[in-house]
Formats: C-alpha cells, sequence, structure tokens
C-alpha cells in the first residue's frame, strides 16, 4: 500500500515518520518545504502539490491547522481532490467541523474518493510515541483497511460512526474537558478564597466522585501556577468554536459549553494563548478583581 | 469507645455499622427509630434523643440532610448539646453550610465540646466500603484524635483546615460534581443533535482527557437513560445551592456553577424527588426541543 501525507507540522510529522518506520512507501507535501525535510531524510517522496501526493497514494492523510485548510487541500486548486485515484482513500486527522467534513465527504464521494474523518488525541507526546486516541467516522469497510495505518500512529482507535462522527467525538471530547476544567478552576479559586488550601482540597477531590484526569493534570497546574503547555488555550478555543459554530448551525443551547469558550476567548483576547489551557483559572481570578 | 451516631439514612445506616465493627460501643438516635432496627441487631444502644447520645458518647457522628437539621438535632430542644460531656466530639458528616458549622462549633466550644466537619464523598457505595473521602475541618489535634475513627469510614482522609473548610472542600467537590454532570449532559446531547451514537464515544473519551469518575457513572445512566435512580438529583439541588452560597459570602464568581445550579432548579421543577442527577440530560433535550425521542 502507497501512503501519502500532507501537513507535516508539530502533530504530522511524527505520525508520517511512524508511518515511514513501519516500512511504508510515502509520498508527502507541506506548506513549507523544510517541514518535509526529516521525512525527506528518512526516505520519504517530496512532491509539489497535495494533487501529487494524492496521484501516488492508495490513502493519503490531511493533519492540517483548521477548516478551511482542510478545504484548501482537499478542494481547492492543486488539492487531493484532483489527483486523487476512484477507491482511494482520504483520511482526515485534523480537528475541524463535522458538517464541513460531511460536505467535503460528499464531494469526494462524487469522484468515487472514499474519505474518513479521524481527529485524534493525546499531544505531540502521543504523536510522536505513537500512542494517540484516534476517533472515526465513515464506512467500517474503509476503516478496516486503513485501520493498520492508524496502529502506527495510535493506540485507542475507535469507530465512532458514520462520517463526522470521529469529528462529533473529538467535540464531545473538547466539552467534557473545557467543561471540567472550567469547574476545577472555579472550584480551586471557591476554596481558596474561603480561606482553604486549595493544594488540600485538591487532594481530599481526588479521593472522591469529582475525580477527573482534568483535575489530577491540570488541578496540579493550577495549585502550583505552572502553565507551560501541554495543550495551549488558543488550541482550545479553536476546538470549542467548532463545537459553538455546530452548536449554532444545528439550532442548539449548550450554556456550560458556551461559558468556557468565551473565557477561552478572554484568556486569548489577554494574551496568553500560548499558555495551557488550565491558565483559564486566570480570567475567573480577573472577574474577581484579582490578578495572580 | 463509647461513640454515638445520629442520622440513620442511606449513608448513616452503613457508616455506623463500619463504627460497630470497629469494636465499638455505639449510641443511635433516628427521627424514625424503625430506622435504627439494623444497627440494634447488631448490638447498638437505642436512646430516646440526640441528648441521650450526648450523655452516653465520648464522640459522636451526625450524618443528616441539611443545615437546619444539624442545628436542630445539636441545638434544638432535646438536641445533642444538652447532653454531651465537657471534653467531648461531635463529627458531622453532614453537607451544609461552612457559616452553619462555625456558628454550631461556637455553641459547642462554651460547652468544651469540640467539633470537626467531616463531610465525604464517594456516596453510598463508599459508605458500605468504608471507602469514603473525607474532609476535614477543625483543630489539627481533635482531627488526629479522631483520625482512626475516621479511618473505619474513608480511605481518603484530608485535613482541610480551621473550622468549616471541610465544607468549603466539600463545596467545591459538589462544584465539580454539579458541573461535570451538566457538561456530559451537553455533550450527549450534541452527539445526539448530529446523529451519533454516543456509546462508541463513551468508551473512546472515558480513558482519555475527559475521562472522570461522573462520566464513568452518569455518562453511563444517561446513555441507558436511567433516570429514576433515588435521591441523587434532590441532593445536588440542595448542594449546588451550599455551593453558590459559599461563593455569595466569598464573593467568588463561579458561572459554571450557577448555570449547573439553574439545571438542577429546571430538573426540580419536573416533580424534582422523583430524578436522579442522570436526567440534567432531560432538562438540556427539553429546553432545545429534543425530547421526543
Amino acid at each position: 500500500m502507497k501512503v501519502g501525507f500532507v501537513g507535516l507540522g508539530i502533530m504530522g510529522r511524527p505520525q508520517a515518520l511512524n508511518i515511514r518506520k513501519a516500512g511504508y512507501e510515502l509520498a508527502v507535501w507541506a506548506r513549507r518545504r523544510q517541514s518535509m525535510q526529516p521525512l525527506l531524510d528518512a526516505g520519504a517522496v517530496g512532491c509539489a502539490s497535495p494533487k501529487e501526493v494524492a496521484a501516488v497514494s492508495d490513502v493519503t492523510f490531511v493533519m492540517v491547522a483548521d477548516t478551511p485548510d482542510v478545504e484548501q487541500v482537499i478542494l481547492g486548486p492543486d488539492g487531493i481532490i484532483e489527483g486523487a485515484k476512484p477507491g482511494s482513500v482520504v483520511v482526515d486527522m485534523s480537528t475541524i467541523s463535522p458538517v464541513v467534513t460531511r460536505e467535503i465527504a460528499e464531494k469526494l464521494a462524487g469522484k468515487n474518493i472514499e474519505m474518513l474523518d479521524a481527529p485524534v488525541s493525546g499531544g505531540d507526546i502521543g504523536a510522536i510515541n505513537g500512542t494517540l486516541s484516534i476517533m472515526v467516522g465513515g464506512k467500517p469497510e474503509v476503516f478496516a483497511r486503513v485501520k493498520p495505518l492508524f496502529e502506527c500512529m495510535g493506540k485507542n482507535i475507535v469507530h465512532i460512526g458514520a462520517n463526522g462522527a470521529g469529528q462529533v467525538a473529538k467535540a464531545c471530547n473538547q466539552i467534557i474537558a473545557a467543561v471540567t476544567l472550567e469547574a476545577v478552576a472555579e472550584a480551586l479559586t471557591l476554596a481558596r478564597r474561603n480561606g482553604a488550601d486549595p493544594a488540600q482540597v485538591r487532594e481530599a477531590m481526588l479521593g472522591g466522585f469529582a475525580w477527573s484526569k482534568v483535575l489530577e493534570v491540570h488541578g496540579r497546574r493550577i495549585v502550583e501556577r505552572d502553565f507551560k503547555p501541554g495543550f495551549k488555550a488558543r488550541l482550545h478555543r479553536k476546538d470549542l468554536k467548532i463545537v459553538t459554530d455546530t452548536a449554532a448551525h444545528l439550532g442548539l443551547s449548550l450554556p456550560q459549553a458556551s461559558l468556557v469558550a468565551s473565557h477561552l476567548n478572554a484568556l486569548v483576547g489577554m494574551g496568553l494563548g500560548d499558555e495551557d489551557s488550565a491558565a483559564v483559572v486566570k480570567v475567573i481570578e480577573r472577574a474577581a478583581g484579582e490578578v495572580r | 469507645m463509647k461513640l454515638g451516631f445520629i442520622g440513620l439514612g442511606s449513608m448513616g445506616v452503613p457508616m455506623a455499622e463500619n463504627l460497630l465493627n470497629g469494636g465499638h460501643e455505639l449510641y443511635v438516635w433516628a427521627r424514625r427509630a424503625e430506622a435504627a432496627k439494623p444497627l440494634i441487631g447488631k448490638g447498638a444502644k437505642l436512646c430516646a434523643s440526640p441528648a441521650e447520645v450526648g450523655a452516653s458518647a465520648e464522640v459522636t457522628f451526625t450524618m443528616v440532610t441539611n443545615g437546619a437539621d444539624v442545628e436542630n438535632v445539636v441545638l434544638g430542644e432535646t438536641g445533642l448539646a444538652h447532653g454531651a460531656k465537657p471534653g467531648s466530639v461531635l463529627v458531622d458528616c453532614s453537607t451544609i453550610p461552612a457559616l452553619t458549622v462555625r456558628k454550631v462549633a461556637t455553641e459547642l466550644g462554651r460547652k468544651n465540646v469540640d467539633m470537626l466537619d467531616a463531610p465525604v464523598s464517594g456516596g453510598e457505595t463508599g459508605a458500605k466500603a468504608g471507602t469514603l473521602s473525607i474532609m476535614v475541618g477543625g483543630k489539627p489535634a481533635v482531627f488526629e484524635r479522631i483520625k482512626p475513627l475516621l479511618g473505619l469510614l474513608g480511605k481518603t482522609l484530608v485535613y482541610v483546615g480551621e473550622s468549616g473548610s471541610g465544607q468549603v472542600a466539600k463545596a467545591a467537590n459538589q462544584l465539580i460534581l454539579t458541573v461535570s454532570i451538566h457538561g456530559i449532559a451537553e455533550a450527549i446531547m450534541f452527539a445526539r443533535a448530529n446523529d451519533v451514537d454516543f456509546k462508541p464515544v463513551w468508551e473512546a473519551l472515558t480513558k482519555g482527557f475527559a475521562g472522570s469518575r461522573m462520566l464513568e457513572l452518569f455518562g453511563a445512566r444517561m446513555m441507558q437513560r436511567e433516570f429514576v435512580a433515588g435521591l441523587d438529583a434532590r441532593l445536588h439541588h440542595k448542594d449546588a445551592n451550599i455551593v453558590l452560597q459559599s461563593a455569595y459570602e466569598s464573593y467568588t464568581p463561579t458561572p459554571a456553577a450557577a448555570l449547573a445550579a439553574q439545571a438542577f432548579n429546571a430538573l426540580m421543577a419536573r416533580e424534582g424527588t422523583r430524578w436522579d442527577s442522570a436526567a440534567i440530560l432531560k432538562v438540556v433535550e427539553e429546553m432545545n426541543g429534543r425530547d421526543i425521542a
């Protein structure tokens, strides 16, 4: 099987390297030429456009920043749709809108090109170690064909449903993680302002029903005031915008998700977008007139 | 040691049992005497009033529903305060406002009776297994004395700070629970509005960064639409209010907690006492006009 990879950033590069390491023939393209170099050094073939990558690949992966970038590299001029062979598969691993994902899948289907949406969680460390969680939407038989390639990149690989379902799962992940983060930030602030030591309170809560991965990891960051990322606030903000845009599209009121989305707006607006999203606690503190 | 226990509900009975199993003498009182039956069978002695419990016990535990109940069984006409011996200790495990704790502790202090606030997290399952998480406020020396007894009830015993601090920690705890439940319900609503089955989503999420005890427990109940389990919603509704009270007193903005409290108000508007907290999903669905499954 010949594999293509479009988008070689902080996530895409290690993912593509893991596919190459597993012995697959690999064709790559990235907006900035120097991003391709580590892959070329590993024996991948550099291409002049996404179209060219797709033309030589049975499965083409896409890992770019945002919804417009995905539309550009798949549907734009010199895009994947212009080069991809009938029967080949496009796998978008970016985190983007489920609504746009369904539209793209339909356009590709019009040319007999299959599509999977397969957003990931686990960050650059998960990408490097090949331990990403991968949530997949698309036809089960297409998922089965691509699964060996997913296994080069991730551990917890789940087929969720039809096209777009992977993005919906990722959005659910970001809703729950962000709302839990907001809760932890408010809870620790409430404790501190009532004279209780947040470190002790976190310790006590970890043993009970309030346990969460977020309380463990982000709770510790808040207690220690250590906001080195982690997962950057501006990326969490982008992911929640997908949620609020989709909610608007579907006519849905999701007050908790909207609230934390607006707090992440404020956090990025105060110039702290490159801090870990646990820094959302600063929005609550500033609301209370504190700058810590 | 001679111990007392007041308040024999679904939490109180298994907690009292664990104290009995620890080899202690136990004096009990409950509003409804039949609630004491399982404990009497195991050797506990039934008292006629909280005051009588106080007169018999060196350390008395209370586990009742709200702040008014605590004031009543401790400071009321036949309350514990009227019988308790100087040097004895009251350990209140109920979830009540920190303000009430400080008031009751001050009154007891006048009679040389110490008080710890020791609210718990972990539910009936944790109470039965003796694995509760216990958050303690009061004097450190009193905490050290009582610690072996708390060890019969729970696994995570954390001294948080002065009187009322245990309740502050519990308020923080309940803030996280109520907001998490609301957030999980929104995620399920989001999946459903996108025509995506939440089951595989739940399976993908529980092990990752969105993973939590609440997602495991309430995510599962919401998916199975098990909305009528017991008392939980009523208690979370009460707790959400304690959280806001604590926020009010400390001038702390807690907008997510406020939203969750509103969702629980909305749930109570639907014959509240019937529902488990998983029914917050119904509130989210109905306010979005998606209640017809």
